[in-house]
Formats: C-alpha cells, structure tokens, sequence
C-alpha cells in the first residue's frame, strides 16, 4: 500500500465567495438560471500584467488559484505541477472552431487555439514559478481532479525526500456548453432557485457549474491541513459498487462506518443518480452528517477538487455552515471525512481525507 | 528503480499503415506516408499531412463496427484499431480485475467529428444525428470506446500534454505497475487529423506545405499526421513467468518542464537537454552508452534548433540521431507512443531510421542525422524525444533485454 500524503495548503475559485476564506458563505450566491458562474477575484496579484490580457478566464482561475495555494503553503516553486480538467478552456475552443467555420479557414488567432491545449495552465504555472520539475495534465472526464491528485501520490511514494506538488482540478461554464448540453438531458428542464436543487430531486438534470481548487501535496506531515489516505475510482458506479468500496477503503484503514465523521457527497438534484447515495451510503451510520455542495458550484467534471477544498475547510474550522447541511449527524469534531462525487458520464469516486 | 519494466505487446496505426510489420517494411524501405489530405475535408488541400490510407467506412468495417448504429469518431477508431494488434498478440493473457490500466492520451478528442456539426450543436435543434456524437468532443471518449470495444474494465485514465501526450501514458504506466497499483499498464495515445488542429498549427505559421525537413537549415515546419499506438508494460519477472516475448525494457524516463515559453522552447536547448539528461541518470547510462536518438524533430525552425543543441552539448557529434516525422507527419498525441514503437523497431532491426528529406547542415549545429538507414552496429539503448506546447518534455529510454 502507497503511504499517505499531505495536503499543505488549499484554495479555490468557485460561485461562493470561497477564494478569500474569510468571506466564505457570509453571502450566498445564488441563481434562477440553471447555471453558476465563479465569483472572480482580482486577477492581477496572482498573473504577469502582460500576459495577462490576452488570457481567458479559465487560464486566469487556474493560474490564480495556482498561485493562491502556493502562496497558502509558502512555497514558490513547486517540485511537481499536476492539474486535472474534464473540459479544458471551453471559451478559446468556441472562438477558435467558430472563427475556422466562418472564416473558412483563413486568418485565425492563434491565440484561441493556444489557450484551447489542455496543458496550458501547467504551462503558465511552471512559467511563472519557473518549475522545471514533473508537470502532468489529466483530461478524463469525472477522474480528471482524482487522476491528478494519485498521480501526485504516486510521485510523493517515489522520494523520501521531501517535495511539494502543486495539484489542482479546474473547468468553465459558458453558454454555448450550457445549450450543447442540455441536448443531452445534462440539466433541469424548468428554471429552479438554485439553492432548492436538492429538494428538487424528482425530476432528471442538474444545474451546470465550475470552478477550480489547488492544493499543495507534499510527503511531510508537518503544518498539513489533513491527510490525503486513499483515492478510488468506479467505473460504471452502481449503488452495490460504491457501498462496497467504501467499505474496502474503512478497512482497509481500520475505520468503522461510525468513525466517519463526515459525508460530502456530490448530490446533484437529478433523479437518475439520486439512488447511487442513497443506496450507496447504506453502510455508513446514523450518527454521520452529509453535507452537499452542489447546489453551491453547480455540477462540473473537476468538482471533487471543490469537495477536497470544503474538507480542508472543515478541518480547519471544524464545524459546519448549515446552507451545507443536508443530513445533521451527531458528530462534533471532524477527524474522517469522506468524499463521494459522481458525474454523469459514468464515473464516481471516493476519497478518504483524515486530520493529519 | 527497483523493479524492470518491460514492453511485451504493442499495436499501432499510422500513415505507414496498419500494423506492426506495416510500419516496420515502410520504415525499412525508407517510403515516406506523407500525402495531400484524401479524407480531411480542408480548404487547405495543398498540404502534406500523414493521413492514415483508411476511410472511416474502411476502419469501422475491419473492425465489424456499424457507423449507422453507433457512433465512432475517427479518433475512436484510430485508438481500436491499434489496439486490436496489441490485444490480438496476448490473447493467452486473462486480464483479472484490478491488475489492469490503460493509459490513453489525446489533444483534441473527437474535435474530427466534432467540427462538421458545431452549428447544429450551437443552433435551437434538438434532434438530428449530431446529437450522439455530443458527447465526445473530450479526450477521454476514446478512451471509454477502446474499453467498451474490447469489454475490458481497467483502470482507465487519459492525459494531454501536447506533444508529449503518449510519452508521459507510458511513464504513468510504468509508475503505477511500479507502485503496485496494477500488474500490467496498456499505454499510449490517439489523434485523428482534424480541421482544427491543421488551422490551429496554421495560424502559429509552423506548418510546412511541402514534406517537412527536420534539422536542415531551410526547414520550414512541420507536417501534421495522425494514428493511434499502443504498448503493453509489465515487470519483467511477470513476463517472464508467462513465457511472453520481451520487445524492450523502458530503462529510463524524465518528465520536465521549460518554464520557458507557452509555445517556443527555450533556444538554447536548456530544456530538452535537462530531459534527457535525467533520463539518462534514472536509467544509470552515460552518454556514450546511447546507440541511437530517435528525436521529436517536427522541423519546426525553434524546436530542431532548441532539440538539436541540447543533443550536440550532452552527445557530441558521437551518436546517430534522427527524426522520423517525415515518414507520419507530426502525430501531435500519439506520436511519443509510435515513436516508442519506431525505437523498439531500431533495437529490434539493429538499424538507425533514416532522416529523409535533409540536404542542408544547420548553421547553428556540427551534427547531421543519419539519412539512411544504416545497419551497421547492434543496438542496446535508444532515447526518443516528445517535446511538447506548454513546455511539457518527455524522455524515453528503451533498451536490450
């Protein structure tokens, strides 16, 4: 078995004031519109003024929050940079294809087409902290956040010497995703309050999110916000699946279901997946609290990385705002956190974070 | 490194044709696969591109797929392809759960089937054929389709780093056999020529029209092509316990970063030759123990002066390099995963591949590539370079068993 790593430091962007922790959930954002859009912070403490007015918002949340981790663990130049996204920068994608098509193919800016690579937000950071180390990017769908976050696991088991990876999961919300999609039964069909999405679990789809979280990972336990112990993936999660990994991750730690502290779980509003918590947490006791964030970020393919942020929030301040609460256990202090995320193309995960 | 890790299957696809011994007779005879666009609908017809010889229609019906029933974007179809060699060449093998990954790697996902219905994606249609295929504009669609063609049900992840895509599959793989997270790792990448990409290279003003020059002096870009490779790891000591035959052993292996540029390389070669000189200590070789550089060389003006540098300050004017992009265009994705494969193919034939297209020594280097195919030496170590946008470096090392 892989040693465990350390999580060092965290932030996020996402639709809640969360980038500034201070001010996360003192006002909660909310809309009617299907879809969230993150509240942006100023992005010119964190990106090279030149460079940065040609970026798009993607490149300019992942750089930032980047940054922003870093900053958290005071370390300038990571040892590794590995990032997950299940969709890259949508809007340089749009421009780029959408100019080719009516400009036949003509005098195109390769600017879009730059920005549209799945690695380009590696790239800007390892130019920024002039890193020159491991840099990795994962593009798989729901496993893109969770690749990313084993694969610095990986790295961490390979050294005894100690190494800091920054590591981040990261995807954008625009219109035109919002409209390809939702020919696809990707989202509610009829305009909902987004803070009732989880009541409002009758009907098929979801609200459409994004968002990107970073974290500093490092093999040394010392100053870590919790411990990362154990990731797994399913592939073609069912109830019966994600019930028995759970069970072979508590085991696996000499875990009882009651020493579970926490839920997060990726609760969504869609009818379809709503069976595979239920169910899925039969396993888990009574005396565990679920918390869900969705209604808060909407639903993206890298929003385990917002659920790893919320633990380390919980960690730190070892309680819980009630807009997240979705089944009140009886726990009063946080030592076990799991997360258990699934997205629509057929892949759920669960993440065991410990206090360090 | 404690365990070996060794390469016992591969499959590949590439505008030299379909298959292992496709590739190896195109190589050996020195014929190139690079013609003007046949299946690519582009306005840019004057091109050289590495297409694959295939139709869809042609791909789907050697593989029994019904296009009419299910859809395949070319990508998709690439990536089966070439597995089907792999999985054809271990058909002993029982894959028992949890003892399998398969790595995958992409840059565009099925952006080829993607970029001719974008307007009805985008209008206020809801129904039409377009419809099956919104799903698979990510890179992971061809991962889930190779896995779904063949009911298997490994731990599966897909990576884009540019060019580097398939060579960093192979280090992912190797590191997770290597810390137990599986037993056997199928690794490697897919791309499938697409509008997109050719506009995209287009407008950075690095394409060349004519077949591309790697490290001449009058090189003037690069030429994209496509496919889909594949190569089985596994620890040695297993491969031996099933009686498999051992192609290669992946000796070595760097993944690093520029921090240079979000496109250019650094140009004095700093980059690429700390990828390769880390290899080489993971692999405990000196310089003098490489037989052969099978080099990224697109024959763009910044890479081949960058990569041909860093090659003269670590090498000298001692060892026999080369690009092969001439033979299968830039395979962008799966091109550190078919070149893998090329390097197997020069320990395996004992032979240098040819540089073709190279008349004009580049002024800022002493070193030339080899342009012909040169069988003179046995061959024990040979690195192949990806180099890719975003700075992302890989080094491969492979070897004699």
């Amino acid at each position: 078995m892989m040693r465990p790593v350390y999580i060092s430091s965290s932030a996020a962007i996402s639709p809640q004031n969360s980038f500034e922790c201070s001010l996360f959930l003192k006002e909660i954002n909310c809309t009617t519109q299907k879809k969230l859009f993150v509240q942006e912070p100023d992005y010119r403490q964190y990106i090279n003024p030149v460079a940065i007015r040609r970026m798009s918002r993607l490149i300019k949340m992942g750089i930032a929050c980047g940054m922003k981790a870093l900053q958290n663990a005071v370390v300038t130049m990571p040892d590794a940079i590995i990032t997950g996204t299940g969709l890259g920068s949508m809007t340089d994608m749009e421009k780029f294809l959408k100019d080719m098509i009516v400009l036949k193919e003509e005098a195109l800016n390769p600017t879009f087409f730059i920005q549209s690579t799945y690695n380009s937000v590696n790239g800007w950071l390892s130019l920024q902290t002039k890193a020159t180390g491991y840099n990795q990017t994962f593009v798989h769908r729901g496993f893109s956040t969770e690749m990313a976050l084993l694969d610095a696991q990986l790295l961490l088991n390979e050294t005894d010497e100690k190494k800091n990876v920054l590591v981040g999961g990261f995807d954008e919300m625009t219109d035109e995703y919002f409209l390809v999609k939702s020919k696809v039964n990707y989202w509610k069909k009829d305009p909902i309050d987004s803070l009732t999405l989880l009541q409002n679990n009758k009907t098929d789809g979801t609200i459409g999110g994004e968002g990107a979280a970073f974290f500093v990972l490092s093999n040394e336990k010392e100053q870590a916000l919790c411990k990362l112990a154990s990731i797994r993936m399913i592939q073609e999660p069912n109830a019966q699946k994600i019930q028995e990994q759970i069970e072979t991750i508590l085991t696996a730690h000499r875990l009882k279901a009651e020493d579970i502290d926490v839920v997060i779980s990726g609760r969504n509003g869609d009818l379809r997946f709503e069976n595979l918590y239920d169910e899925g947490f039969a396993y888990l006791s009574a005396g565990t609290s679920e918390i869900c964030f969705k209604h808060l970020t909407g639903e993206y393919p890298t929003a385990t990385s917002f659920a790893v942020w919320l633990a380390t929030y919980l960690f730190e301040k070892q309680k819980t705002p009630d807009v997240l609460i979705y089944k009140k256990g009886t726990v009063k202090s946080f030592k076990n956190i799991l997360i258990i995320n699934h997205y629509i193309l057929n892949t759920a995960s669960i993440v065991l974070l410990q206090k360090a | 490194m404690t365990d070996t890790i060794v390469i016992t299957a591969v499959g590949i696809i590439s505008a030299l044709g379909a298959g292992y011994q496709e590739n190896l007779q195109q190589l050996l005879q020195s014929k190139p696969g690079l013609k003007h666009p046949r299946f690519l609908q582009t306005l840019h017809n004057d091109l050289m591109l590495g297409e694959v010889k295939l139709s869809n229609d042609s791909l789907a019906g050697n593989l029994g797929i019904s296009l009419a029933e299910k859809p395949y974007t070319r990508t998709s179809l690439l990536a089966i392809t070439a597995m089907k060699e792999l999985l054809q060449s271990v058909n002993d093998l029982h894959f028992a759960p949890d003892t399998l990954a398969f790595i995958n790697a992409n840059t565009v996902g099925g952006m080829c089937s993607v970029e001719d219905m974008y307007m009805p994606f985008i209008s206020e249609e809801k129904e039409g054929d377009f419809i099956n295929y919104i799903d698979t504009l990510d890179c992971a669609e061809s991962t889930k389709n190779v896995t779904d063609y063949f009911s298997l049900q490994p731990f599966t992840a897909t990576i884009s780093t540019a060019c580097s895509s398939s060579s960093n599959a192979i280090i992912a793989g190797a590191k997770m056999i290597r810390q137990g997270l599986v037993e056997r790792a199928i690794c490697g990448g897919c791309d499938a020529m697409s509008r997109y990409t050719v506009n995209g290279f287009l407008s950075l003003k690095n394409v060349d029209k004519n077949p591309c020059r790697p490290f001449d002096q009058e090189r003037n870009g690069l030429n994209l092509g496509e496919g889909a490779a594949f190569l089985m790891l596994e620890k040695k000591e297993d491969a031996l316990k099933r009686g498999a035959p051992i192609l290669a052993k992946l000796s070595g292996y760097n993944n690093s970063n520029d921090a240079y540029h979000p496109t250019a390389p650094s140009p004095d070669g700093a980059g690429a030759m700390k990828t390769m000189t880390e290899a080489l200590k993971y692999a405990n070789l000196q310089p003098t123990d490489i037989d052969y550089i099978n080099a990224h060389g697109t024959a763009t003006l910044n890479n081949d002066a960058s990569e041909g540098q860093a090659i003269e300050k670590i090498f000298g004017t001692n060892v026999p390099f080369s690009s092969t992009k001439p033979f299968t265009g830039h395979t962008l994705a799966a091109a550190g995963a078919i070149e893998a494969i090329f390097s197997i193919i020069a320990l395996q034939e004992n032979c240098i591949l040819p540089n073709l297209n190279f008349e004009k020594p580049m002024e800022e280097l002493t070193i030339t590539p080899v342009t012909t195919l040169t069988k003179n030496k046995p061959l024990h170590h040979v690195i192949s370079n990806s180099f890719g946008f975003g700075g992302n470096n890989v080094s491969l090392i492979f070897s004699k068993v």
